[in-house]
């Protein structure tokens, strides 16, 4: 084995094992083991991630495992989310319960270990080197995370739960037939026949219609419209630790399998019906959901329909294909997940601080509690894309990218919807953090641990706008427009 | 596989689609699967049993699931059945007119997992009992490895154990989220899953 195939099962099996190590842990060592769990295992997918994205040019690629750029950033962004959000989990916890899915004294050792096991399915979704594969981590993830979403036990996280198992399974069903398509295609069919490099020599007339299903099925995963509808409510009704890993990490790791999908299929379908499809489903996520972006609504709620705006800017970027809008995509892929990450976090000392929040809209937190204003200042402000926002740029590289793409016509129209999602976010922005606010106890359980989280992601931020400039003519850049060989 | 067998298939979906308890579709979809596993058999012995396995298993799953939430009543669906029944017959062929070839050994399979599918969507779709949509589910599966099972190269044991393993994995958090719904509003019906909205 080479050291990046040790790393590799490493990234997967770390978080097994603080799995095994939290579900088995005498009740008072439970959060300590969780916390060493997360910072081995967020070691594990951050050297994994820096080897990957120091040599891109030089990918391992295998029947079964695939260490590339792509790999090596999704992994790096899972690591980060998942380490931060085992760390703010006790301020969750600490928030007295009389429903759950699980006992009273049981429910630390559950949720750890759920997350553990989510944390290990979702790191292996982008190291995988199989389509089939892929299908079934994703189909596992559905499994795991739905048990999070409705971790509460609460009838809201219960319809939401339920709403996200039976839709994503559904959509997932629609996308194995796309891989049953794909393998009825194949020479010597199986498992094998699946791996991204024997994709692309498939010869049948079937795998346009294939590659319909699949992206189709995967949609409802990633959560583009117009098979979006679970999306809002699981983020918005989930513990917020898990909502920061549902829209940080499992999103654009799905998305990750429609790139590579995509990538794999175009020397079969052709790059233009390859990439359409993909740029579709941005420009349509885009459209549908900036309307939801003005309307007043509740904080986690919100960060649900931008993570729909999101993914429709990364489908966007992808579709294009260019260096410009790859570069984007790295650099949206990347401030998305810490901003949206930093979002949800703070939702728990939000609601502490001003219970309606949970199910409305709120205004004025600055002026009541300075810091968690401050946190979901910087939260919203990243995520509208307001200068110096990484996201600025990115949506600039995804937007140029589309124009030198020879799709004037769709770089328009996103520029013009991310130019109305961001008037509308910076509308909240403002209302949320200095807007008129009632008298409020300053109690805000667990935001000393969402101040550190802000201190990180500040320079951690303005760092990857200063990369932005610099990673269209990398060698990441070219490295993703290739894809796997 | 004959015609014959794969339109008993299309027959049994169709009936989980219409029928009132839980029980029978239940009954019903581990018959389909058993029907599936047996045909199986006759190529390939190892997809087979891990159909079988399958079957059996999650049938032993939904029926213990049932015997565990009794209703006093049926959830009523809110379309009647001969309604439902021609939305998934509508819905079937207008699947099977817009899809083209898939490539499958026979035209006469691709048309039973596309019927097969567009039953299982129509049951989640119409059907208010939370079992029923898991059922839905389960009929879409069973779609899907006939689909594998009729591939010009013959079915991987591979893909069934893994599909196998992953439906049987939803099922049972699909379980657990049905017995805490019916603790929690006394019914196993999604019509009390309707709060969140925009």
């Amino acid at each position: 084995m080479t050291s990046r195939e040790l790393l590799a099962l490493a990234v997967v099996a770390t978080p097994l094992l603080a799995a095994l190590g939290t579900a088995a842990a005498p009740r008072r060592a439970v959060t300590a083991i969780a916390t060493v769990g997360a910072v081995v295992s967020a070691e594990a997918a951050l050297a994994l991630a820096s080897i990957a994205l120091a040599s891109p040019q030089r990918p391992l690629v295998e029947k079964w495992l695939v260490v590339d750029a792509a790999a090596g950033l999704l992994v790096g962004v899972i690591g980060i989310v998942g380490l931060a959000s085992v760390l703010v989990s006790p301020a969750y916890l600490a928030v007295p319960s009389t429903t759950g899915l699980v006992r009273v004294e049981r429910r630390p050792r559950t949720y750890y270990a759920l997350v553990f096991v989510f944390w290990a399915i979702l790191s292996a979704i982008p190291l995988v080197g199989n389509l089939g594969g892929a299908w079934l981590l994703v189909e596992a993830s559905t499994a795991a995370s739905a048990l999070l979403v409705g971790f509460g036990g609460k009838p809201r996280a219960l319809e939401a739960a339920w709403k996200y198992l039976i839709l994503t399974s559904l959509g997932l069903g629609v996308a194995l037939l796309g891989i049953v398509v794909l393998a009825a295609g194949s020479a010597h069919g199986g498992l094998d026949a699946l791996s991204w490099r024997e994709l692309a020599h498939i010869h049948s007339k079937h795998a346009l219609i294939a590659y319909l299903l699949l992206l189709a099925g995967l949609a409802s995963k990633v959560g583009w419209a117009p098979v979006h509808n679970w999306l809002p409510d699981a983020h918005s009704e989930a513990p917020a630790p898990v909502s920061a890993l549902l829209s940080a990490a499992l999103l654009p790791a799905v998305l990750l399998v429609a790139w590579r999908s995509s990538q794999a299929l175009t020397p079969v379908i052709g790059a233009s019906a390859a990439q359409s499809v993909l740029v579709g489903f941005g420009l349509f996520s885009l459209a549908v959901a900036v309307p939801f972006l003005w309307q007043p609504m509740a904080w986690k709620r919100l960060l649900a329909y931008s993570s729909l705006e999101h993914m429709g800017v990364i489908a966007l970027g992808v579709g294009f294909g260019t260096p410009l809008a790859l570069a984007g995509v790295v650099v949206h892929v990347v401030g998305h997940a810490l901003a949206k990450a930093l979002g949800f976090y703070a939702a728990t000392p939000l609601t502490g601080h001003e219970p309606r929040a949970a199910g409305h809209a709120v205004r004025g937190i600055g002026r009541t509690q300075g810091p968690l204003g401050s946190a979901l200042g910087i939260s919203l402000g990243a995520l509208a894309g307001l200068p110096p926002s990484p996201l600025f740029a990115s949506e600039v590289l995804i937007v140029a990218g589309g124009f030198a793409a020879g799709r004037p016509w769709t770089a328009a129209a996103a520029a013009a919807l991310l130019a109305l999602g961001f008037l509308g976010l910076a509308h909240t922005l403002l209302d949320t953090v200095a807007g008129k606010a009632p008298a409020r106890d300053r109690t805000a359980p667990g935001l000393r641990g969402v101040v550190l989280l802000t201190t990180v992601a500040v320079p951690c931020l303005l760092s990857l706008t200063a990369a932005a400039l610099w990673l269209p003519g990398s060698a990441i850049a070219r490295a993703l427009v290739q894809g796997i060989r | 596989m004959s015609g014959v067998l794969v339109w008993l298939l299309v027959a049994l979906g169709l009936g989980v689609v219409v029928v009132r308890r839980r029980s029978l579709a239940v009954a019903l979809v581990t018959v389909q699967a058993l029907v599936l596993a047996v045909s199986a058999a006759q190529d390939n012995a190892a997809p087979a049993a891990v159909l079988a396995v399958r079957a059996v298993a999650l049938g032993t799953l939904l029926l213990l699931v049932v015997s565990r939430t009794r209703e006093p009543r049926p959830v009523r669906a809110g379309i009647a059945p001969i309604a439902r029944a021609g939305l998934a017959v509508g819905f079937a062929l207008a699947l099977t007119w817009l899809v083209p070839s898939i490539g499958l050994d026979s035209r006469n399979a691709e048309r039973g997992v596309i019927a097969l599918i567009a039953f299982g969507i129509t049951a989640a779709a119409t059907r208010r009992a939370t079992l029923f949509q898991v059922l839905g589910i389960v009929l879409c599966e069973n779609g899907l490895a006939l689909a594998a099972l009729k591939l010009p190269g013959g079915s991987s044991t591979a893909i069934e154990l893994g599909v196998a393993f992953d439906l049987t994995l939803v099922a049972l958090v699909a379980a657990v989220f049905h017995e805490r719904i019916f603790a929690e509003f006394g019914a196993g019906d999604t019509a009390a899953l309707r709060s969140l909205r925009d």
